[in-house]
């Protein structure tokens, strides 16, 4: 008896309205898009590291398997991490916890939060950058 | 998985077999009485008059502490009803109270395609049209009822 897609999707545009957390956002692409498929984030950069001050945008897709599985995840910002197809921006699934292992409670924030923390793993932090504002 | 509070089994198998007029419940899946979708008629003299309008309802875990969650899927132009079917209604909100049910929810609602509030609305655009213009406002609802609410006649 867990919460339809419709209603968990009209809960996160909810909590993404009233500005849900200080370090990422996100809403729908489309406000009128009733079906609430396509969504946009943005990720703060994580302080103390190549992507302070930076900001990620991402795209991010909930098809009606939504929140059963996760959605499709890619950076538009061009951005340089291990679970990031360098080609394509998408997240590679395999590599990124919060997707691998799935939970249906699990949120878009958390997802978009979850990435920024990749951002300072040690992997990751020793990665170059490529230059601020491109796209992939 | 807790077991259903009798108050859910109880209310939504009476609105299935004891419906109120004019409004029709279904439960689209029996293993989950939580979720239920609304056939609402229109109110008479009211520009959504003649059109049925669908939704869909959710009890939340805390219902009836917490009030049902529900929208509209088909769309309609209303002040207080946004483009994905969120309704702005006191009752679903802070003047929500356990005694209500769902019944005294969808009558509320129903009540509320009648009787518009424009001056504490989701859609400023439609408010200023509803409150300055109300014969245009009319107009433009019953377009958007005969566009979307109500079904095309068989050949």
């Amino acid at each position: 008896m867990a919460i339809p897609r419709s209603f968990r999707l009209l809960e996160e545009l909810e909590k993404g309205e009233k500005g849900g957390s200080q370090v990422c956002s996100y809403g729908l692409a489309d406000g009128e898009d009733v079906t609430m498929t396509k969504w946009n984030g943005t990720i703060l950069g994580a302080p103390n590291s190549a992507h302070a001050n930076r900001i990620y945008s991402v795209e991010i897709e909930c098809d009606s398997t939504y929140p059963d599985k996760p959605p499709k995840v890619k950076f538009v910002s061009k951005i340089n991490l291990d679970c990031v197809d360098q080609t394509t921006g998408e997240i590679i699934v395999e590599k990124f916890n919060t997707m691998k292992n799935w939970k249906r409670s699990t949120t878009m924030e958390d997802i978009l939060l979850d990435l920024r923390k990749e951002m300072i793993t040690a992997t990751n932090k020793a990665l170059p950058q490529p230059a601020e504002g491109s796209t992939f | 998985m807790s077991a259903l509070p009798r108050r859910i089994v109880k209310e939504t198998k009476n609105l299935v077999k004891d419906p109120v007029p004019g409004i029709k419940t279904n439960i689209p899946d029996d293993d989950n009485l939580r979720y239920l979708t609304v056939e609402m008629e229109g109110p008479a003299g009211s520009p959504f008059a003649g059109g049925v309008f669908s939704l869909e309802l959710y009890l939340p875990e805390e219902y009836p502490m917490e009030p049902p969650k529900i929208r509209f899927l088909t769309p309609l132009y209303h002040p207080n009803i946004d483009k994905l079917g969120r309704i702005c209604l006191d009752v679903l909100k802070d003047h929500w109270s356990p005694a209500f049910q769902i019944r005294t929810v969808l009558l509320s609602i129903q009540q509320l395609l009648g009787t518009p509030n424009p001056d504490d609305p989701l859609l400023s655009d439609v408010a200023e049209l509803c409150k300055n213009d109300n014969a245009k406002y009319c107009e433009v609802a019953r377009e958007w009822t005969k566009k979307y609410a109500i079904p095309e006649p068989k050949e």
